[in-house]
C-alpha cells in the first residue's frame, strides 16, 4: 500500500541515507532559489564561467525577485559611464530609508504634546536611536541629491527619448516623491526648524486661488500646523507618499527591464534603439556580475553613510516648536530653496529700488489680478516642475547624440543654472555679489543674530561655559576680561560690527558710526549664566535706541562639541 | 582626458568587487559595534546636555512670566509671590554621575514647604502643579493676587514641555539656594488669614491724588499693593511715603543727584520723582537695574498743579 513517504524509503534503500538527505536539501534550496542548485550558487560567487545551457537564467523567469530584473546587460552599459549607478542608488536609499523608517517609527507618537518628548528619548535613551536618526535623516538628504543627479545624467545621455518617454514621465512622478517624502518627514521632530519651515511651505497652499483656504485646510487639518497637521504629515510620511512610491518605483523599474538601459549615444544609428538586441558576445549576465557589482554599490555607499553619521554627521534638532516664536531668518528645507527664491522676485533687491518693488506688486494685481506669491510661488513653480514632465513629449529632435542636441542641452543647463540661482536667492543671505534675496533686518539685529542665532549654536553658545566670568564689558578692539576666549568672542563682536559699520549690507543700510556695543555675563545659578549683548546707537531719527539679545548657558549645555 | 576616460569605463573585476563589498560590510559592522560598545554612555552624556538645555529654557520662561511675581533672583516680591529659591522651597541638591556617566539629582536636604503644606509627590510636581493650575483656594491675605494658571489647558501660555522646563529651572537653584533670612518666604497653612489692617482711611485730596495716579498711566509702570496697579517696569510704590524718607537720607541720592537741589521731606522727594525723573535714577527696578529716561518726563505739562499736589499728598500718605 502507498503512503506518504513511501518514495523517500526507497530512495533511502537504493542511495542510502546521506546521499538522499543531501539531494533532498539541494532540491529545497533550489527550489527557495527558483532554479539555482547549491553548486550553481557556489558558482556564482566563486565567479566560474556559466554551464551551458547556463541555468542562472532560470530564476529570471521561475522567481519573483529576479524576474523584475533583466538577465544580462549590455557590456557598454555595466561600466561607471552612462549610468554612474545613479538609478540602482536611488532605489537603493529608497529601500534604506523604509527600514531605518520602520526603527524610527517604533519609538515616535505623531502628537504635538509627545513628538519632541520622543525625539529627546531617541537620542538619549533609545540604543543606536541617535544613529538611526542620523542615517535617516542623511539618507534622506542623499536621496534628494542622488535621485536629481539620476535625472540630470538621463537628460544629458537623451535616455528620455523614444521608447523610454514613460519612464522618464514615471521618475518626474517619483522625483515628486522623493521631495514630499523628505518634506513631509521635515515636520516630524516638532521643533522650531521644523515647525517653521512646513508652515512656509504650507503657505503656499492657503495662496492657491480659489481653493487655497480649503486646500490649506485639508493639507494642515486646521487653519494653522497643530495636532491635526501634524498627523496628516506623519500619514503623507509613512503611509501614502511611500505607496505611491513603491508603485511608481514598481513601474519604473518594469519600464526599464523592458526597454533595457539606452546604450552610450554614440553606438547607436540615430532613431534606433538597439538596448534589448545585445550579441551574445557583448551580454554580461545579471548573475553574477551585476548582481555582486550591485552588492558592490550597496555596501560602499552603505559604508561611507554609516560613516558620516559616526563622525562629521548629526542631524538637528531645535527648541520645540513654538507658534508663536518665529525664529530669525527661517527657510524651507533646502530643495525648496529655489520656491522661496522664486517668491522673492518681485522685490528684485537690489536692481529694483523699494519703491518700484511695490510698484511690480501692483503689477500683478491689475493685471493679472494676482498677487505676487500667487504668481510665482502657485503658478510658476509648479509649472518649472511640470516642464520636467513634458520634456521627453516636446523635444522633437530624435538624435540621443551630443552633438546633435546643442538646443536641448543648452536649455537643461540654463534650467539648472536657473534652479540653482534661484536657490541662492531663497537663502537669508541670498545670492553671493549681487546680494539678491537678501533678507537681513536693521544691522543691530543682525549682529545679535550672528552671535546669538535663535535656533542654531552660534558663538556665544559655542564658547564653554568655564570660558566666561561674569561682568559687564564694553565691546572694543582691547578687551581685558581675563578670559582669553571671552576676550576673543568680544573682539570678534567688535569686528563684526566695525565691519556692518562700514559695509552697507545689500539693502544699503549700515550700523550707525556711533553704535557701541556691550557684553555682560550674569550668574543666575550655580552653573547658569546669563549672556546679554546689548547695542546702543542714534538711529536714522536722531533718537537714542539699544538693540538687546540674551541667551542662557548652562555648565553642562554642551553646544561647544 | 585619458584618466577621465578611464574612470567612467572602468569595470571593476569580480575579485575587486567582491573584496570591496566584504570590506564595506567590515566598516559598517565595526560603526555599528563601536557605536553599540560605548552607547549607554553616550546616551547618558547627551541626555546630561539635554536636561541643561531644558534649564536654559527654563530660565527664560522664568524671566518672561514669573519674575515679575517672584523676583528676577527667586527672592519673592512683596504682596505678588513667595520666594521660590529659599533653601525652604528648594531645600538642598546635588548633581551625583554613576560610572556611566549618568547624572542624577541627589536630594540633600528636602524641601521643607513640601512637606509645611503635605504635598505628596515631588517638589518638582509640586511646581508643575501650581504653574499648570494656579492655587484655587486663597490660603492667606499676604499675597494680592491669585496665581494665574499658565496651562494652555487652562487658557494660559504655557505648552506642557515649557512648564517642566521651569520646574526644571527652579528645581535647580536647590544647588546654591538663597538663605531663608534673604527670601520672602510665604506664611504657613493656617497663618496669614488674619485680615489686613483697616488702612487710615484716606483725605478727600488723597482720594483725588488716588485717582489721578490711576488715571495718568503710572499704574502700568509702578505697582501700590491693594490699588489694582501692579506695573513692574518702575519701582513699587506701596511703601513710598517711608521709601523716600529712606532714599533722600542714603548716600546714593547725595553723590548721584544731578542738576535739582537736595529734597529735604518726602513729600519734596516725590514731586521731585515726578517732576524731573531724571534727577535721581532709583538703583533697582522689579526687572533689574532702573533705567534712566523711561518715566515720561513731561508731568509738569500733563498734570495741573492741584492733580500735582493731591498725588504728592497720596503717594506721601502711603507708609
Ligand atoms: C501674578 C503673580 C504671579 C506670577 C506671574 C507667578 N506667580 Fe507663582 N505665586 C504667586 C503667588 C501669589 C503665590 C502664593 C499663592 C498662595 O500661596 O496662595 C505663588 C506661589 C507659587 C508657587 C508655590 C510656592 C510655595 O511656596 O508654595 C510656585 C511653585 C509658583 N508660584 C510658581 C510659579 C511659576 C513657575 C511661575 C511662572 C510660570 C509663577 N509662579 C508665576 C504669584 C505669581
Ligand atoms: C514708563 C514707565 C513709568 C511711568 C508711566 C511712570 N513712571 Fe515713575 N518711574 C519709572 C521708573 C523706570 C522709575 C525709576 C527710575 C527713576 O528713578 O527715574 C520711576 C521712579 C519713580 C519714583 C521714584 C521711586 C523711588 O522708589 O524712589 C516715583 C515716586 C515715581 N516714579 C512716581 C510716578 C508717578 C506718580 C507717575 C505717574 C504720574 C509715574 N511715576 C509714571 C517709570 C515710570
Ligand atoms: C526614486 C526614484 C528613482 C528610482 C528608484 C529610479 C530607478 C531607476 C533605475 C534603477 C534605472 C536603471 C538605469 C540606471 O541605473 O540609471 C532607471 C532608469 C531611468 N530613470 Fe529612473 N529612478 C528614479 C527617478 C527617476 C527620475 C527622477 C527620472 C527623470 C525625471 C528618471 C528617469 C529615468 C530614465 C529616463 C531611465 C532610463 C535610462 C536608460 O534607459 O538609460 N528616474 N531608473
Amino acid at each position: 500500500m502507498a503512503f506518504v513517504g513511501q518514495k523517500l524509503v526507497k530512495q533511502i534503500q537504493t542511495t542510502g541515507l546521506k546521499a538522499t538527505v543531501a539531494q533532498r536539501l539541494d532540491d529545497a534550496f533550489t527550489r527557495f532559489t527558483a532554479g539555482l542548485s547549491w553548486n550553481d550558487v557556489r558558482g556564482v560567487l566563486r565567479g566560474d564561467p556559466p554551464a551551458k545551457p547556463n541555468p542562472r537564467v532560470k530564476p529570471h523567469t521561475e522567481g519573483f525577485w529576479f524576474h523584475i530584473r533583466p538577465t544580462f546587460y549590455h557590456e557598454a552599459v555595466t561600466t561607471l559611464y552612462p549610468t554612474f549607478r545613479l538609478g540602482l542608488l536611488s532605489a537603493m536609499f529608497f529601500t534604506f530609508e523604509i527600514i531605518t523608517g520602520i526603527f524610527l517609527m517604533i519609538f515616535y507618537t505623531p502628537s504635538p504634546t509627545y513628538a519632541y518628548g520622543n525625539m529627546l528619548d531617541i537620542l538619549t535613551n533609545v540604543p543606536f536611536g541617535k544613529f538611526m536618526r542620523d542615517l535617516h535623516r542623511l539618507g534622506a538628504e542623499a536621496m534628494v541629491i542622488v535621485v536629481t543627479l539620476h535625472m540630470v545624467r538621463t537628460f544629458v545621455t537623451g535616455s528620455y527619448k523614444k521608447p523610454r518617454q514613460f519612464t522618464w514621465f514615471t521618475g518626474v512622478v517619483l522625483l515628486g516623491v522623493t521631495l514630499f517624502l523628505s518634506f513631509s518627514g521635515y515636520l516630524l521632530p516638532w521643533d522650531q526648524l521644523a515647525f517653521w519651515a512646513v508652515t512656509i511651505g504650507t503657505s503656499m497652499a492657503d495662496a492657491v486661488p480659489g481653493i487655497g483656504p480649503e486646500l490649506n485646510l485639508l493639507l494642515r487639518g486646521a487653519p494653522d500646523i497643530g495636532a491635526g497637521g501634524l498627523l496628516r504629515f506623519y500619514l503623507f510620511h509613512v503611509v501614502l507618499f511611500p505607496l505611491i512610491g513603491v508603485i511608481f518605483v514598481a513601474v519604473h523599474y518594469y519600464k526599464v527591464v523592458r526597454f533595457g538601459i539606452s546604450l552610450p549615444p554614440e553606438m547607436e544609428a540615430i532613431g534606433e534603439d538597439t538596448a534589448r538586441k545585445v550579441p551574445p558576445e557583448k551580454r554580461v549576465n545579471f548573475l553574477p556580475d551585476i548582481l555582486t557589482n550591485e552588492l558592490m554599490y550597496a555596501g560602499v555607499a552603505f559604508a561611507i553613510l554609516a560613516i558620516s553619521c559616526a563622525t562629521w554627521y548629526s542631524a538637528p534638532l531645535e527648541h520645540h516648536a513654538d507658534p508663536l516664536v518665529t525664529p530669525n531668518h527661517t527657510v524651507a528645507p533646502w530643495y525648496f530653496y529655489w520656491l522661496q527664491g522664486l517668491l522673492k522676485i518681485p522685490h528684485m533687491i537690489p536692481i529694483l529700488p523699494s519703491g518700484i518693488a511695490g510698484e511690480v506688486d501692483r503689477f500683478f494685481a491689475n493685471v493679472f489680478g494676482l498677487t505676487p506669491k500667487v504668481f510665482w510661488g502657485v503658478i510658476v513653480g509648479p509649472l518649472l516642475f511640470a516642464i520636467l514632465f513634458v520634456v521627453p513629449y516636446i523635444d522633437p529632435n530624435p538624435s540621443r547624440r551630443y552633438g546633435d542636441r546643442k538646443v536641448m542641452l543648452t536649455l537643461g543647463a540654463l534650467f539648472a543654472a536657473a534652479i540653482i540661482y534661484l536657490s541662492f536667492a531663497g537663502i537669508p543671505t541670498g545670492v553671493p555679489i549681487t546680494g539678491f534675496g537678501y533678507v537681513g533686518g536693521d544691522p543691530a539685529s543682525e549682529v545679535g543674530q550672528a552671535f546669538i542665532p535663535d535656533e542654531g549654536i552660534g558663538p556665544v553658545r559655542r564658547l564653554p561655559y568655564e570660558e566666561y566670568v561674569a561682568g559687564k564689558f564694553p565691546v572694543n578692539a582691547q578687551p581685558n576680561t581675563g578670559s582669553a576666549g571671552l576676550d576673543r568672542l568680544i573682539r570678534d563682536i567688535h569686528n563684526d560690527m566695525e565691519a556692518r559699520k562700514v559695509r552697507p549690507d545689500p539693502l544699503g543700510k549700515t550700523l550707525p558710526a556711533d553704535a557701541t556695543g556691550t557684553l555682560e555675563v550674569k550668574q543666575i545659578q550655580s552653573n547658569l549664566r546669563q549672556v546679554i549683548i546689548t547695542i546702543d546707537y542714534t538711529d536714522v531719527n536722531g533718537a537714542p535706541t539699544q538693540f538687546k539679545k540674551y541667551t542662557f548657558l548652562h555648565a553642562q549645555s554642551g553646544y561647544a562639541d | 582626458m585619458s584618466i577621465f576616460k578611464k574612470i567612467v569605463t572602468y569595470r571593476p573585476s569580480f575579485t575587486v568587487r567582491i573584496l570591496t563589498g566584504l570590506i564595506s560590510m567590515l566598516i559598517l559592522l565595526s560603526v555599528c559595534t563601536f557605536i553599540g560598545l560605548a552607547d549607554r554612555t553616550r546616551l547618558n552624556v547627551r541626555a546630561t546636555e539635554f536636561d541643561a538645555r531644558s534649564i536654559e529654557a527654563g530660565a527664560k520662561v522664568y524671566f518672561d512670566q514669573c519674575a515679575r511675581c517672584h523676583g528676577p533672583n527667586g527672592e519673592g516680591v512683596e504682596g505678588l509671590g513667595p520666594a521660590l529659591a529659599s533653601e525652604q522651597f528648594v531645600g538642598r541638591i546635588e548633581l551625583v554621575r554613576d560610572d556611566m556617566q549618568m547624572q542624577s539629582i541627589k536630594v540633600v536636604q528636602p524641601s521643607e514647604r513640601i512637606k509645611q503644606i503635605g504635598w505628596s509627590g515631588t517638589l518638582e510636581d509640586y511646581i508643575i502643579a501650581v504653574t499648570e493650575a494656579g492655587i484655587p483656594i486663597k490660603t492667606s491675605n499676604v499675597w494680592d493676587v491669585t496665581h494665574p494658571t499658565f496651562s494652555e489647558r487652562l487658557g494660559g501660555p504655557l505648552r506642557g514641555d515649557q512648564i517642566r522646563n521651569v520646574a526644571s529651572f527652579i528645581v535647580n537653584y536647590g544647588l546654591n539656594p538663597l538663605p531663608n533670612d534673604q527670601a520672602l518666604l510665604p506664611p504657613a497653612p493656617g497663618e496669614g488669614m488674619a485680615p489686613r489692617p483697616t488702612p487710615v482711611p484716606l483725605t478727600a485730596e488723597q482720594e483725588a491724588g488716588k485717582q489721578v495716579y490711576l488715571a495718568k498711566g503710572c499704574a502700568a509702570c509702578h505697582a501700590i499693593r491693594g490699588v489694582g496697579a501692579q506695573g513692574a517696569l518702575g519701582p513699587n510704590l506701596t511703601r513710598i511715603g517711608s521709601v523716600a524718607e529712606e532714599r533722600i537720607a542714603s548716600e546714593s541720592y547725595k553723590t548721584n543727584l544731578k542738576d535739582q537741589p537736595p529734597a529735604t521731606t518726602a513729600a519734596e522727594y516725590i514731586r521731585q520723582s515726578i517732576l524731573h525723573p531724571n534727577a535721581y535714577i532709583v538703583a533697582q527696578c522689579p526687572q533689574g537695574p532702573c533705567q534712566a529716561g523711561l518715566m515720561p518726563q513731561n508731568y509738569e505739562q500733563q498734570l495741573t498743579p492741584e492733580e500735582l499736589n493731591n498725588l504728592v499728598d497720596y503717594l506721601s500718605s502711603l507708609k
